[in-house]
């Protein structure tokens, strides 16, 4: 078997999770071998949906999320399924929990891979290290945990039948207790699932000015992104930004307004497909990697921006 | 003594922090201050805290100990950044130093630990409006009245003059005696008599203050006395066979960032629809500043290592930091005309460094006179 | 009390990269202590600071890792303990490496980075929790201690919660959670009198590395003037909508 687990919202399956589907097929059809899914939530989770994806589906309903119990029930469902190969949605949670799960099944853990394939019973895959600025072939044999880089793979289709469903009885394990949960204010698309980034830099001068940046990226159905000066600075969360210690972005489209364009920032976004910038200053080291760049005011042509937008939508 | 041209554990420790130092503190402000022609004291405060200001004094007087070696890996650092703002604690060690050359332990005591406990600075005072060059022509007069001496005169061209807690003031108790009637006597900030006027309007350098000191009827106490009478004039210059070396190694500092603005700009700007790294002229400066440099460097650490053997280095001295200034002088002159027309304009930073660098090849004895020391050892032979 | 940071040394992230053959070539960068380790650091020495005890820096890497465990022990750190291992090795071979030497040290708590700036792995912190046996708390933005509990504030990958741990517990650090000091003057000539321990690793890696190369993706590079901004800005729309076919 090749345990496949999914991330979801309590509702739906989350798109990575569809990408994970696709690169465990892969994985089982080179080994001859079965799709397993396993489905951990803290309340409800979409199991109908879940079913339509697997051979089997093990669930677990584990209350509040932490590391220790996501690991103990997919190291339950390992067990279960007789998985030799784990693969996952490469999120911040799912690297944490599954550091702990490659510890305890000895596996070799190839972390937010950008393609992955079986060769002669090892798996091999490419990722990119040194922030970005490397890509590498790395390979294990198994036992495998590996996490799948959202974006770069194709989504898997039902297919067509329905999992059987096994409920895991997952040991509690010494772990956190949750005190108080902050939630991000939820404004659209995910930062780091977006297929449009709007990031802006300190040229855009204030906090209010980011209202604009909102509105363009609501716009263009993307996620706001912040560089570190913006953080620093107050204007956005932490959340938002996108850097070498913040979040590595890899949407179709990046715009950067009044971003210089910081060795640090770039190593946060430097894969996108396209990159635009805006930035007053023609010297401005983003330019060396945008796509399409306009040398000029953003406070003039961020409004422009929109207006264009808002045009060619109508 | 096998020739060792390695860096030690510590020393590479002090490079990183200099370098990171200079990266995030000095760089993002060097301009703002050039600018203002204002002391960022923020940068001093903060070289206080991580330990570099003063850090010549003695440990044995709460300081660091640090030697010319030592000093020269760390200027070359902050240099590069800022050759203004490395002037500041430059020039505090340039007034550090004949209190350490002459000052009595009680001396030390007194004027060098509280240097170490807060972000504090010294200054030296030699120089007068109507004598640089020529030290031993000294008009500033020092009368010995009791317990005390009256000192008059004015000093000129003085960094720190304005901000520091005391300056080693040069005068002479006897004009027609020369250099054999020089007194050097420690002036304490806010002594009745004693003002500090900053000279406005440099061409670089502008963070560093820069001073015309006037003293009216100063009493000095003759405990503030350094040495003996008549032995100010062998302080002076032996202070300065040492601070010159500081200089050399600001000299590779500004230099190095000559290479690197080049280096960047040449990869960059096309001509000819390719960059202009790829045109030998070009290229040819390139590997001229680097010659220049390793060579400076090179002979700055010599310097430095003949001061912390206790050999004689006076020659030495003024071939590094003749050398030195005159190579980054021309390194920074290069680096504009690689940049053309963008080098003339201040969005860029190569015009910051020419003028700055400009000061090295005048200051702590101009480059003729470390001919003349320089030439006076070919000759001696 | 005692407080272990567990620290690598990585190449500057503003130092050029160069591929040798099929490997990054360090050969010419400036190492440095990996900052998110830095962040691990300096929580180490604040916690001592304000709950006395012992801060220990266990780094893992080849030889001249020991200039990074120098470089915190400049911070402030009392001693050191270096693990030897030259290549490149998966995290959780790396855990196994300093299992040892962490449950001989027996600390209080673990901090480390978040993410490594060379190997790109943000594992290290969960695969040490699991070799030790214990709670791991990642991408820390606040931290402190409650008796034999610590009450710490982390992010999720949606939001961020405060929780509360049994120590002994692993923490991963991250920007945010602290300012980290400079290596002062005295501290570097302190640091000279410190111990660093040299354990030979046993590693045995379950990843094996092929092959890297620097693919930096050409790019059109087609600047604006933005001199009329309206202008500018429906003449990348239509290049966005017809050419690159984004939007």
């Amino acid at each position: 078997m090749v345990l496949v687990v999914l991330d979801h919202d309590g509702n739906r399956l989350r798109k990575g999770s569809l990408e994970a589907l696709t690169r465990a097929r892969r994985l089982a059809e080179a080994f001859g071998e079965k799709v397993a899914g396993v489905l951990l939530a803290e309340e409800k989770a979409p199991v109908e949906e879940a079913r339509k994806y697997v051979e089997v589906l093990y669930t677990a309903t584990l209350g509040p999320y932490t590391a220790e119990r996501w690991a103990a029930g997919v190291l339950k469902a390992a067990e279960a399924s007789g998985a030799k190969a784990v693969v996952a949605p490469s999120s911040r949670q799912s690297r944490t929990y599954l550091g702990r799960v490659a510890y305890a099944l000895k596996a070799g853990l190839l972390e937010d891979t950008l393609d992955s394939w079986a060769e002669g019973g090892q798996v091999y895959a490419t990722r990119y290290a040194y922030l970005n600025r490397v890509t590498e072939k790395v390979r294990a044999p198994l036992p495998v945990v590996l996490t799948v880089k959202p974006n770069t793979t194709p989504l898997a289709e039902p297919l067509g039948g329905e999992a059987e469903v096994v409920a895991l009885s997952v040991p509690e394990v010494p772990t956190v207790e949750v005190l108080e949960r902050l939630q991000e204010e939820k404004k659209g698309v995910s930062l780091t699932e977006a297929d449009v980034v709007v990031t802006g830099g300190r040229g855009m001068g204030s906090a209010e000015a980011f209202k604009r940046v909102e509105e363009l990226a609501a716009l263009l159905g993307g996620a706001v992104g912040a560089t570190r000066a913006v953080v620093d600075a107050g204007w956005r969360p932490y959340a938002e930004q996108v850097g070498q210690t913040g979040k590595t972005v890899q949407p179709s489209l990046y715009i950067a307004l009044g971003v210089s364009g910081a060795v640090q920032h770039l190593a946060g976004m430097n894969k996108s497909k396209y990159i635009v910038a805006v930035n007053k200053d023609p010297e401005a080291p983003i330019f060396k990697h945008a796509d399409y760049g306009i040398v000029g005011d953003v406070h003039q042509v961020l409004p422009a921006l929109i207006e264009a937008v808002k045009k060619l939508k109508d | 003594m096998p020739i060792d041209f390695s860096l030690t554990e510590e020393q590479r420790q002090l490079q990183a922090l200099a370098r990171r130092f200079a990266k995030e503190v000095i760089l993002p402000v060097a301009r703002e201050y050039d600018e203002k022609e204002e002391v960022p004291w923020p940068v001093i405060e903060k070289l206080h805290e991580v330990g570099l200001l003063n850090a010549i004094i003695p440990e044995e007087y709460g300081g660091m100990g640090l030697k010319m070696l030592d000093e020269v890996i760390v200027g070359e650092e902050l240099a590069y950044a800022c050759m203004g703002i490395y002037t500041i604690p430059m020039a505090s060690d340039l007034g550090i130093t004949p209190v350490l050359l002459a000052g009595t332990h009680e001396q030390k005591e007194r004027f060098l630990r509280p240097l170490t406990k807060k972000p504090a600075l010294a200054a030296f005072a030699l120089s007068e409006p109507g004598n640089g060059s020529d030290a031993a022509a000294l008009k500033t007069r020092a009368i010995r009245q009791g317990d005390h001496y009256v000192l008059s005169g004015t000093k000129m061209w003085i960094s720190n003059g304005g901000e520091a807690e005391w300056v080693v003031v040069f005068a002479t108790l006897n004009p027609e005696l020369r250099h054999k009637g020089v007194v050097a006597l420690v002036v304490e900030r806010g002594t009745p008599g004693f003002k500090a006027v900053k000279i406005h309007g440099k061409m670089g350098q502008r963070a560093s203050g820069t001073y015309e000191l006037v003293f009216e009827d100063v009493k000095v106490p003759v405990e503030n006395r350094l040495g003996e009478e008549g032995e100010g004039f062998k302080i002076a210059m032996q202070t300065l066979n040492k601070t010159r070396i500081p200089v050399a190694a600001g000299s590779v500092g500004v230099a190095r960032r000559a290479l690197d603005e080049a280096r960047k700009y040449a990869k960059e700007r096309e001509a000819f629809g390719q960059p202009i790294a790829n045109f030998q002229a070009i290229q040819f400066k390139l590997a001229d500043m680097l010659i220049g440099i390793e060579t400076a460097r090179m002979y700055t650490y010599y310097a430095a290592w003949l001061a912390d053997q206790g050999l004689p280095h006076a020659h030495a001295s003024a071939i590094a930091k003749a050398y030195a200034s005159e190579m980054a002088f021309e390194a920074a002159n290069q680096a504009i005309q690689i940049h053309g027309g963008y080098g003339y304009v201040r969005e860029f930073p190569v015009e910051k460094l020419l003028r700055d660098v400009k000061l090295n090849q005048i200051y702590e004895g101009t480059n003729e006179i470390q001919r003349l020391i320089i030439a006076r050892h070919v000759l001696a032979e | 009390m005692k407080f272990v940071a567990v620290i690598r040394q990585v190449p500057d992230g503003e130092s050029r990269l160069r591929v040798q053959g099929d490997r990054v070539d360090l050969s010419g960068a400036t190492m440095i202590l990996d900052q998110m380790d830095e962040y691990a650091v300096e929580e180490a020495l604040r916690l001592k600071e304000k709950h006395g005890g012992e801060a220990v820096v266990v780094g893992f890497g080849p030889e001249r890792t020991e200039e990074a465990i120098r470089t915190a022990l400049a911070m402030g750190m009392d001693r050191g303990v270096h693990v030897v291992y030259e290549g490149f090795a998966d995290p959780v071979a790396v855990a196994e490496a300093l299992v040892e030497v962490l449950k001989e040290e027996a600390p209080t708590l673990v901090l480390t980075g978040g993410q490594q700036a060379d190997w790109d792995s943000q594992a290290l912190g969960g695969a040490l929790a699991e070799a030790l046996g214990v709670p791991v708390v990642a991408w820390t933005t606040a931290l402190e201690l409650e008796g034999d509990t610590a009450k710490a504030k982390h992010d999720l990958d949606e939001g961020a919660e405060w929780v509360r741990v049994r120590l002994p517990a692993v923490f991963t650090t991250q920007q945010g959670l602290n300012e980290p000091r400079y290596p002062t003057l005295p501290g570097i000539m302190k640091a000279k009198k410190k111990e660093i321990r040299k354990v030979v690793a046993a590693v045995s890696p379950k990843v094996e590395l092929l092959a890297q190369e620097i693919q930096e993706k050409a790019r059109l590079g087609k600047i604006l003037d933005g001199k009329d901004p309206v202008a500018a800005a429906e003449e990348l729309v239509r290049l966005l909508h017809e050419e690159a076919k984004v939007i």
